[in-house]
């Protein structure tokens, strides 16, 4: 168990920077998740962390150690990896035990050690069969116990769970919780599917283009996102943004109003703003009780319905001549989401308002938040 | 009738059969989409056999059995299959054998040795060899060569391979092409200065060598043919190397090996079939190699002289024993045989068991 402080890494690829002045401090037995779109070097950091990969600039401890400059099998840290990477000629057991005989523990120690291991993960009576005789599941917690047996300083795990169906991958998320209280170990987690950062974290951390955007607990992350990016990023489904520009009142839209008092929220009128809502947080004007400090109401026209079964998603314009983009995202168009029982129909003229307590105000120019809310 | 039955009913039918069988893949191709499983059902019956609604339909005996293949082309990549074996087999094996004619016909009746029977037997001559000269000695030279270059070659090629194949540096290319075209170059072209250069007494390897020189040793074989087949070595397992997931080599590195022991642990494992197969070409050329082998040594086996100037030693200034000479051939061959046996099941295995699966 260690903490692990990266201090101004950057790695650059000949004329790429992959990762720009990264510093971050994980705590001892913290889970923290790094999250991103893909390619926006996630995974370089933590292959930097592993030491697979060497920064072009700063300093990485472990535990207080130093080890920038040491090879990845004397960083004290064990890894779990997307392609699972179990070695296809060995059998469970040889896979399993792999770093320790590298290190030269006695049998009875490597035979103890690798049954508990395999008991934290449930594999008990497979020591001799082969990777490629297993399942995908299986295979994953074959990967797991490689990684535990060694009861490193800190896990690494690169989107371990990517390459599994739907269902199994749910399991392994609980699984992997558990396994964490169990061990009570620094876990690094990437991936870039942000419904398992928020699942699973104590912290994520949000990067984008090799830049940090956020670091911050999951439900700090959705409700006071430190910048457009975050905000759009992390939720699902994301949160609508509607360009518009402060006045001496509020902030105006081609198709919105929304008064407050640009000083208290420290907004200059004749500043372009980007206001940002979370379907959630947009009500039916019949059912604007439900909302905390309802705005005022704004026309719209109903153009896609999604029912889920335990929510409905409508897509809305603001105008019927509002044309709809292929994603139902972008200008003029508004993802809200409703009550199972709403009666609703394409086509239908509604009025919506939109909870003025979850409004999000952020600079246009620079991205970064304003206010999360307008109360 | 499953599938699998049909195809072996169609075996038989195959290996029975005779006739011209090679016009026939390319007309069965055209009927393809023609040919179902039988139980698949009644809708696709019809199709099965499109001659199945004109039963009176008179034909000649080639015509039915065209038919026939066409309808079932599983029956005709058989015929054919057999017919390429059985040809290839005659080849190959056809010399072979009639090396061993010559082996065991008498001395006295080498003039009438006949084609499929010797003219006299005389197993004595697989003894012989060992007592007119010391044969065995030679083969041992030339295994150990062998042996020691195949070792020395997987060594250095698996080094490069695994930089050429998995390593992204300035430069890679060119330098790759380099190594590849000295393999390009006509191997006596180097025989010269190489021959110069073992004959010139060196100082410092006096105590090793007893004349100083590399003359007369193995060295003076080993080194150059290393270097000769190297290249190809290089080329093979670089293939190989480069195809083996990157994550393996991580995974190893995180779980306690450098990066050479990642190449030796996982690496090369993983690329037996490769390995196997730059070895054995790496073996059999330099075992049966002749141009440096019989020029670096002066011919007498305490030289190291190879397997091929043994078998050369049979023919003298007044007669050529060609039995001898074939008996040698053929005991110098078994090595080889017995390696590429067990090299083979190491491919095959290395292939079946989906190693470099992921």
């Amino acid at each position: 168990m260690a903490s692990v402080k990266l201090s101004g890494i950057t790695k650059r690829y000949e004329d790429v920077t992959a990762v720009d002045d990264m510093n971050l401090e994980i705590n001892d037995g913290e889970f923290v998740t790094f999250v991103g779109p893909s390619g926006c070097g996630k995974s370089t950091t933590m292959e930097t962390i592993a030491g697979l990969t060497l920064p072009t600039e700063g300093t990485i401890e472990i535990g207080g150690r130093d080890v920038t400059d040491l090879p990845p099998k004397d960083r004290g840290i064990s890894m779990v990896f997307q392609n699972i990477a179990l070695f296809p000629h060995m059998d469970v057991y040889d896979n399993i035990s792999f770093g320790l005989r590298l290190r030269k523990y006695d049998q009875e120690e490597i035979d103890r050690r690798v049954e508990e291991a395999a008991d934290v993960v449930q594999l008990e009576g497979m020591m001799d069969r082969m990777p490629s005789e297993m399942s995908g599941g299986q295979r994953q917690r074959v990967a797991i116990a490689r990684a535990i047996v060694r009861k490193p300083e800190a896990f690494l795990m690169d989107e371990p769970l990517a390459n599994l169906d739907a269902e199994l991958r749910v399991h392994m998320r609980t699984q992997l919780q558990r396994l964490h209280r169990e061990l009570d170990t620094t876990i690094v987690y990437v991936t870039h599917d942000q419904a398992q950062a928020m699942t699973m974290s104590d912290r994520i951390v949000v990067i984008n283009g090799g830049v940090l955007q956020q670091v911050a607990p999951p439900l700090e992350c959705y409700n006071e996102p430190a910048n457009r990016f975050v905000a759009g990023f992390i939720g699902s489904p994301a949160m609508n943004f509607i360009e518009g520009e402060a006045t001496e009142d509020g902030v105006e839209s081609t198709y919105t109003q929304i008064d407050f008092d640009p000083d208290a929220h420290g907004v200059t009128p004749g500043q372009d703003v980007t206001v940002g809502i979370r379907p959630e947080d947009v009500h039916l004007e019949r059912n604007a009780d439900q909302a905390d400090a309802p705005t005022k109401a704004f026309d719209a026209v109903v153009d896609v319905i999604e029912p889920i079964g335990k929510e409905v998603n409508a897509y809305l314009l603001f105008d019927r001549d509002v044309e709809a983009s292929a994603e139902g995202r972008g200008e003029g168009q508004l993802l809200i989401n409703l009550e199972p029982d709403t009666r609703i129909v394409e086509d239908d003229d509604v009025r919506v308002v939109l909870d003025r307590e979850n409004v999000h105000l952020f600079d246009r120019e620079s991205g970064d938040a304003i206010t999360h809310s307008l109360e | 009738m499953t599938r699998d039955d049909r195809v072996d009913a169609a075996a038989e039918n195959a290996a029975a059969g005779d006739g011209p069988t090679a016009s026939v893949p390319g007309t069965a191709h055209a009927t393809d989409g023609g040919v179902t499983d039988p139980s698949a059902g009644g809708a696709t019956e019809e199709v099965i056999d499109p001659t199945a609604n004109e039963p009176d339909l008179d034909r000649g005996i080639i015509e039915a059995w065209a038919a026939k293949m066409i309808t079932n082309p599983e029956r005709a990549y058989r015929a054919t299959f057999y017919v390429a074996t059985v040809f290839f087999l005659v080849t190959t094996l056809f010399p072979f054998y009639w090396l061993f004619v010559v082996a065991v016909t008498p001395r006295n009746n080498l003039s009438d040795v006949g084609v499929f029977i010797p003219a006299g037997f005389n197993p004595g001559a697989f003894v012989e060899i060992f007592t007119t000269l010391p044969f065995h000695r030679y083969v041992f030279n030339s295994f150990l060569i062998a042996t020691v270059a195949t070792v020395a070659v997987l060594l250095v090629g698996s080094l490069a391979g695994y930089v050429f194949g998995r390593l992204d540096f300035r430069g890679r290319s060119p330098l790759l092409l380099l190594v590849l075209v000295t393999s390009f170059f006509p191997p006596a072209a180097f025989f010269i200065p190489l021959n110069r250069l073992f004959n010139t007494n060196v100082d410092v390897l006096r105590p090793l060598l007893s004349a100083g020189s590399l003359y007369n040793t193995p060295y003076a074989i080993f080194i150059p043919l290393s270097a000769i087949f190297l290249p190809l070595s290089i080329f093979i397992l670089m293939t190989f190397y480069s195809q083996i997931p990157d994550g393996l080599e991580d995974a190893s590195r995180v779980e306690g090996t450098t990066r050479l022991g990642a190449l030796f642990r996982v690496i090369v494992p993983l690329s037996a079939p490769g390995v196997a197969t730059a070895g054995v070409l790496t073996f059999i050329s330099v075992y049966n190699e002749y141009f440096f082998s019989s020029l670096m040594t002066d011919g007498r086996p305490q030289n190291w002289a190879p397997m091929l100037e043994g078998i050369l030693r049979f023919q003298g200034e007044f007669e050529v024993l060609y039995n001898l000479m074939a008996a040698a051939s053929i005991v110098a061959v078994l090595p080889v045989a017995i390696l590429v046996v067990v090299a083979q099941e190491k491919i095959v295995s290395g292939l079946t068991t989906g190693a470099v699966k992921e």
